[in-house]
This record gives C-alpha cells, sequence and structure tokens, in this order.
C-alpha cells in the first residue's frame, strides 16, 4: 500500500482502537447483520452478527474497515444467506444525498475523467462522455458548504413533514450528518417496523409529492376535455395543506422573476394579492378572479409541489433489508464520522467541526488541488501542487478525495 | 348453549365469523374434524360445502342469521373444506368472498360497531368528536394502519399524498373505513387458509373433490390468462422502451432500471441465452455480472425465486417511468400492458 493510504489506515487504526473513542451503541445489535469494506483488500465482508456490541467493537479495532454499515433490517438470524434470515422488521430510514439533488454550487468542485479516453471536466458528472459516450469515470468529489446546505435543505423539509403530518415526536427523530455530503434519518418505532416495502413507497411518494390527484390532469384531458374544465380544489390537510400554504408564501411575497420560473406568464396574481389569498385560497372560491384560471392554479401548485417535496434517495427508504452506515464510524470517502444531533439543531450542527474524528496532531502534505474549506475551525485553502503542514483531519480528508499525497 | 360473548352479539358473530371472538364462542362446541362427520354434523357440513360453493358461483356468501350457531359453526368447517382442496386459486377466492361480504354488510352497521370491529384487528382507530372543519369524518386511523390495506390498491384516492393526514392520523368516513377492514379480514381469512393439515376424513376429501370439480367447471382458463409466445417489441411499454434505447447506446442504467428490464424480457419469455446475446451489444456488457443477473432474475440461481418485474407505482416512485401513453391509463404493470397492446397489434 502506498504511503498516503497507509497513513489513512493508520490514523483509521487509531480511531477504532483507541478506547476514548465514543462510538454509540446500535438498538438490537443481535439482531442486525452488519458489513464493513476491507480497507485494504477493498472488499465487502457481509452477514455478521455480534450478540453484544463490545464483540463489534472489538471487531472493529481489530480489522479496521473503511466503512462499516449495518442492516436497518431485524432478523431472527441475522448471519444466514439472505432469503433464510428470516426478517422481522425494520427500521425506516431517509437518505438525503447532495450527490442526487441539485446544489447551488453546481458542483464545480467535483471533478470526473473519463476512464476510456481521459477527458476531463468540473461539475456535475455526466451520464455518457461528451467526448467518447463512455459511462465509467473517475470521480473527484468534494464536500463543498453550498452542497451541504441544499442537503440540509432537503432534510428540514422532511423533517417537517415527520413531524407535523406523521406526527413524530422530535425523540423519534434521529437525524445524522452522513460523513460525507447528506443527512440520514432514522425512525425505530415499533410501529414502522412492520411496515412492507409496498407500505414505504407510499412514504416515499408522501415526501416527493408524488401522485397527487389535483396535479392529476390525464383523465380529463384524454377524455377530451380541456384541463380548464377542471375544478380546482384543496381541503385542508397533508398535502393539501402545504400547497395552501406554500401558494400563500408565494403570493404574499412573490416578483414578476418568481412568476417566470414558476411558469406562469399570467400576472394577474401579483395585482391583488390580499384579495386574492382571501377569496381563492382561504375562502376557495378558486375560480372567483376572472384573470387568474383554473391552469394557473394548477401551475401554481405544481411549482409549489417542486419546491416543498423534499428530494430523498427513494430506493434506500423502500428497500427493507437496506444496510445504512453505522452511527459513530468513519467515512472512507472523508475520514469525517457519521454522527448524530437533535433533529432541533439540524440548521446549526456545522458538519466540519462535529463530525471531525481526528483533533491531533498535524502532517505535511503535497496538496494537488483544493479549494478554500473549514474543517474542524480552522479555514484552509486554497492549494495548488503545494507542500502544506495540515492538521490530520484535513490532511486525512485531501488523501481520501484523492487530492493530495503524503509528502516526505 | 345459550352463551352471550362480551362484546359481540351471536348476529355479529354469524355475520362476521372471522372475528377473534368466534373462536371463543366455538370452542366450547370443541369442534374435532373427526367428530364433524360421525356426530350428526352433517348440517354444519351442508353449510360449509355451500359457503364455498356461493364463493366459486358467485363470489359472495349469503348470510344465514336465522340459524346463527349452524352459521357460525360452518365457518372453520367451511375453511377445512377449502384447505383440503389444496388449490390456491380457491383459497384466494374464498377469502376475498368473506371479505367482500364482510365490508357490504359493515358499511351498513352503526359507526360503534366498525369500531369494534376494526379493533378486533388491532387497529389504533377512534371516533371523532364530532364533524368539523377540524375533522372531516367520522373515523381518524393511525396511518401504519392505513397503509397496510392501502398501500397495493390501485385507485389514487387512497394515496398517502391525497389522504387527509395530520399528525400521523388519517380521516375516514364509514365506507372507506369498510372497504379497509375487507382487505384486512381477506388477509386474516387468507392466513388461516395457509396451513397444512395433514389427514382429512374421507368425507372431507370427497367434498373437496366436488368443490375442485365445481371451481373447472366455473373458473376455468378464464384467470389464466397466457403470455404470448413470441416477443414482440412493438408492444413494449414506453418506460421499456426508454431502457432499452438507453441500454442500447450504452448510457447507465440505475440499478433498479436494469432489474425492470432484465425482468420485464425475462418475463415475456426471452430465454437467459437469448438475453445474454442481446446484452453482449449493449458496450457497458459485464458478461460475468449480466449472467449472473440473468439466471438470478430468471430463478436458476440462489434461492429459485422467479423474479417479476416491477409494478408502474413502484416505477413511478423511482422515476423509471417515463412517457406514459394511452395504453397505460388502463394498466398497472408493464407485463399487462405488453399482453394488451399485442393482443390489439393481432387484431388491428
Ligand atoms: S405507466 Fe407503467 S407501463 Fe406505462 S410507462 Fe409508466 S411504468 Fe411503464
Ligand atoms: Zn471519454
Ligand atoms: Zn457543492
Amino acid at each position: 500500500m502506498e504511503a498516503s493510504r497507509e497513513f489513512v489506515y493508520q490514523k483509521f487504526t487509531e480511531y477504532y482502537q483507541d478506547p476514548s473513542t465514543l462510538i454509540p451503541a446500535t438498538t438490537m445489535p443481535e439482531q442486525r447483520e452488519f458489513a464493513y469494506l476491507m480497507f485494504k483488500e477493498r472488499f465487502m465482508v457481509r452477514h455478521r452478527r455480534f450478540a453484544e456490541f463490545k464483540n463489534l467493537r472489538s471487531a472493529l479495532a481489530e480489522t479496521v474497515p473503511s466503512d462499516v454499515y449495518h442492516s436497518c433490517a431485524y432478523y431472527e438470524n441475522p448471519d444466514f444467506d439472505m432469503d433464510k434470515k428470516g426478517w422481522l422488521g425494520a427500521d425506516l430510514v431517509f437518505d438525503i444525498d447532495a450527490d442526487h439533488i441539485p446544489t447551488n454550487c453546481d458542483k464545480i468542485h467535483d471533478e470526473f475523467t473519463c476512464t476510456k479516453c481521459g477527458f476531463s471536466c468540473r461539475g456535475i458528472i455526466p451520464e455518457t462522455c461528451p467526448a467518447c459516450e463512455a459511462t465509467k469515470f473517475e470521480a473527484k468529489t468534494w464536500p463543498c458548504e453550498l452542497c451541504i446546505q441544499s442537503a440540509r435543505d432537503e432534510t428540514a423539509k422532511l423533517l417537517d413533514m415527520l413531524e407535523n403530518d406523521f406526527g413524530f415526536s422530535q425523540d423519534d427523530l434521529h437525524v445524522y450528518f452522513s460523513g460525507h455530503r447528506g443527512y440520514h434519518v432514522h425512525i425505530e418505532n415499533e410501529a414502522v417496523r412492520s411496515l412492507d416495502a409496498m407500505a414505504r413507497k407510499e412514504i416515499v411518494d408522501y415526501v416527493t409529492g408524488l401522485g397527487l390527484g389535483i396535479l392529476d390532469k390525464e383523465p380529463e384531458e384524454k377524455r377530451g376535455k380541456s384541463v380548464a374544465s377542471k375544478k380546482f380544489s384543496l381541503h385542508n390537510f397533508g398535502w393539501n395543506r402545504r400547497l395552501k400554504l406554500g401558494m400563500q408564501n408565494f403570493l404574499l411575497n412573490a416578483t414578476k422573476e418568481d412568476l417566470k420560473k414558476a411558469g406562469i406568464r399570467n400576472n394577474a396574481l401579483l395585482k391583488n394579492r390580499e384579495t386574492i389569498i382571501k377569496r381563492c385560497i382561504n375562502e376557495g372560491r378558486w375560480e372567483s378572479i376572472n384573470d387568474v384560471s383554473v391552469q394557473t392554479w394548477l401551475k401554481l401548485a405544481e411549482y409549489i409541489r417542486d419546491s416543498q417535496s423534499s428530494k430523498i434517495d427513494t430506493v434506500v427508504t423502500t428497500d427493507i433489508h437496506r444496510l445504512i452506515r453505522m452511527n459513530g464510524t468513519l467515512h472512507g470517502k472523508t475520514g469525517l464520522k457519521k454522527v448524530e444531533f437533535p433533529a432541533k439543531n439540524l440548521q446549526t450542527f456545522d458538519p466540519f467541526t462535529g463530525a471531525v474524528a481526528f483533533k491531533k496532531g498535524t502532517t505535511k502534505v503535497l496538496v494537488s488541488d483544493a479549494p478554500e474549506f473549514r474543517l474542524g475551525g480552522e479555514t484552509l485553502g486554497p492549494y495548488k501542487n503545494q507542500t502544506v503542514e495540515l492538521p490530520v483531519a484535513a490532511a486525512v480528508m485531501l488523501i481520501c478525495k484523492r487530492r493530495a499525497v503524503v509528502a516526505n | 348453549m345459550q352463551m352471550e360473548t362480551a362484546g359481540f352479539t351471536r348476529n355479529d358473530l354469524a355475520k362476521y365469523p372471522f372475528l377473534k371472538e368466534t373462536a371463543e364462542y366455538i370452542k366450547p362446541l370443541d369442534l374435532q374434524i373427526d367428530d364433524l362427520t360421525s356426530m350428526g354434523m352433517d348440517q354444519i357440513l351442508k353449510r360449509a360445502e355451500e359457503r364455498v360453493n356461493e364463493t366459486i358461483l358467485y363470489r359472495r356468501i349469503t348470510r344465514n342469521i336465522q340459524n346463527t350457531a349452524l352459521e357460525i359453526a360452518s365457518f372453520p368447517v367451511a375453511l377445512l373444506l377449502v384447505i383440503a382442496t389444496e388449490n390456491s386459486l380457491i383459497k384466494k377466492r374464498y377469502a376475498l368472498a368473506e371479505a367482500k361480504q364482510a365490508s357490504s354488510d359493515l358499511a351498513n352497521e352503526p359507526k360503534e360497531k366498525i369500531l369494534k370491529i376494526a379493533l378486533d384487528f388491532d387497529w389504533k382507530i377512534k371516533l371523532t368528536a364530532k364533524e368539523s372543519s377540524d375533522s372531516p369524518s367520522e373515523f381518524i386511523i393511525y396511518f401504519t394502519d392505513y397503509l397496510r390495506n392501502t398501500s397495493h390498491l390501485h385507485d389514487k384516492k387512497w394515496k398517502l399524498t391525497n389522504s387527509i393526514l395530520s399528525e400521523g392520523n388519517i380521516y375516514l368516513n364509514k365506507k372507506d373505513v369498510a372497504r379497509l377492514l375487507e382487505e384486512e379480514v381477506r388477509r386474516r381469512v387468507e392466513k388461516r387458509l395457509d396451513v397444512k393439515v395433514p389427514k382429512f376424513p374421507a368425507e372431507f376429501t370427497l367434498i373437496a373433490e366436488r368443490i375442485k370439480k365445481l371451481a373447472q367447471e366455473t373458473i376455468g382458463q378464464s384467470e389464466l390468462d397466457e403470455m404470448p409466445k413470441v416477443v414482440v417489441q412493438a408492444a413494449f411499454p414506453p418506460c421499456i422502451n426508454a431502457l432499452y434505447a438507453d441500454a442500447a447506446s450504452s448510457h447507465h442504467l440505475s440499478h433498479i432500471g436494469r432489474f425492470t428490464l432484465t425482468a420485464f424480457l425475462v418475463n415475456i419469455g426471452m430465454t437467459p441465452e437469448s438475453l445474454n446475446e442481446l446484452f453482449k451489444t449493449f458496450s457497458d456488457y459485464n458478461e460475468r455480472l449480466t449472467r449472473y443477473q440473468i439466471e438470478h432474475i430468471a430463478g436458476e440461481r440462489g434461492s429459485g425465486t422467479h423474479y417479476t418485474s416491477p409494478q408502474c407505482s413502484i416505477l413511478q416512485t423511482h422515476g423509471v417511468c417515463k412517457n406514459k401513453d394511452d395504453f397505460c391509463r388502463r394498466i398497472y404493470h408493464p407485463l399487462a400492458y405488453y399482453k394488451r397492446k399485442q393482443r390489439t397489434i393481432n387484431s388491428g
């Protein structure tokens, strides 16, 4: 193993072997499958069972994996083959990752190189190489503050729905920084454990606002009637309430620009805002303003739906066997740890200090390329082809992100 | 045999024989399979056979509340008869008919009784104080109980997204609660039918044979709609076309996209060999992985499960449903799309 990987491995070893490292116990470990990625061999060890949490800790200290996971599912026999495990239930989990959502930074900090022709570019990784149409890339990603802010915004919308619509208390909602560019929310309540994949799919559709009847234009259209003949109406609960509130807020503050963004060309909505809100939204007389058609309302409702829905990873939540990163363990792509914080602290919890695992020492690295970044209370960079002495956490992160090597 | 049970009247138990309490009620009768044919219980047996026959012929079960004792006792015996047929179609039909009958009876009951029956299924359900703008319906039920019974219903009205959801509870009217209880009853009856009884008395086997014969004549082949034999690409649904085009032009397919495409092609009758040949022409083809995946889906590996491609609603959730067209409105599954479209191609 080259010196840089060896250095990271060394630091991971210290982390897992230090008895003062705090790794919170997983709920009911004896019923879960554990899995980990071997640091050097790069393969995934799966179907491990630990009767007691302390056994898991010593296994981590011994093997020092690069990434550690456990099943969100509970099994009779977590160490058996998949079809013989005996599924007993599963936590309800949500994953929000900046990789999957549009962000304000446009990911200009990510760099990808086509493995076939070597074409290299910054920004969102395309499906196919612009130069040769191949589909495999070497990616160098970066956990930037804007990326994390976008993920945080999506998480805030999710938490709001889970609390107000689904009635979970703040104590039910376990919120984590994922260790890379996103957040996880786990719900371990008895009530959700037995939900099957289809029931979870319905929850996903709720969170993403999919299948709202009011926006379902097909039946009328297809029967030859125009959309305009459709009646517009909303009740006061669930998504209907969210649409109403969203429309009201939009109307209170909207500019012409905002309207354009929503795809509405008609400016009538901006004229008598107060009257429109009162008559249409509050009293439900949606057709009472001449210049505002059902079509306009539908457009606006759709825009509100898109902005209020939470862009979770749909596959994670519907998968009742899913492996998810274990709380308190290190992320192999950053050296940051997955860490829990109270739901109410979502906006104030700072991953770049709260998730830092290596707090001591410095080391010299040769950095090829890094933007300015914040870590462990310090602002560092930008660097370009230079040797610098960095705090261990920053050095580990740059090496994991393949932007630096140990200098000798 | 004058027995008053705690919650329900004997009339109720006759109408809703699947309730937990019915089992309590029947216990003192101490029904044993062997006794049934001997102890002059032929009346019960007769009514039980009638129950099963009705479900096969009319998908309904009449209620005979003149003789509640007979009615109640005939239910578990009917279950035994259905079990003795060892026929999954008859089992399904029977459970569904009991459920449908119960649901339509329930819709005419006072809400207090509906509540009691829902509690028998351990629902978290309450009556609301009064209909008002704060509580738009008579019942509130916890969302997990709702999802358990709606997630596979196709009507958009049941989607959680459209429900009256607030703080974990969903407002429902009487009719809707009765409809959801139908699902619950169906599952409970199905579960009770899903057992193996080692040996039935000769008389049971005889009746079971009669029932099977009736089922064969009535249900026939109609429910075993067959998949066309040759693969007709013109009948592919839009989502599959899109996946196919992506794969062919070497675009990256998501895991679920790849699974959907492969399972669909396996399901419509492509052999693993010809599929492998097809995938070879795609540029990011990985022989080992592809072969493994195809054989896994076709049930030739591992647990031997034969996988079915996912239904439309699942593909919608994960963004795989694309370019819906006219045909899509009438189906819930890409395979149903394929069957239907092919029929029109053939007839047109
Ligand atoms: S509706 Fe169903 S068949 Fe039609 S494109 Fe969508 S997923 Fe495919
Ligand atoms: Zn290329
Ligand atoms: Zn960014």
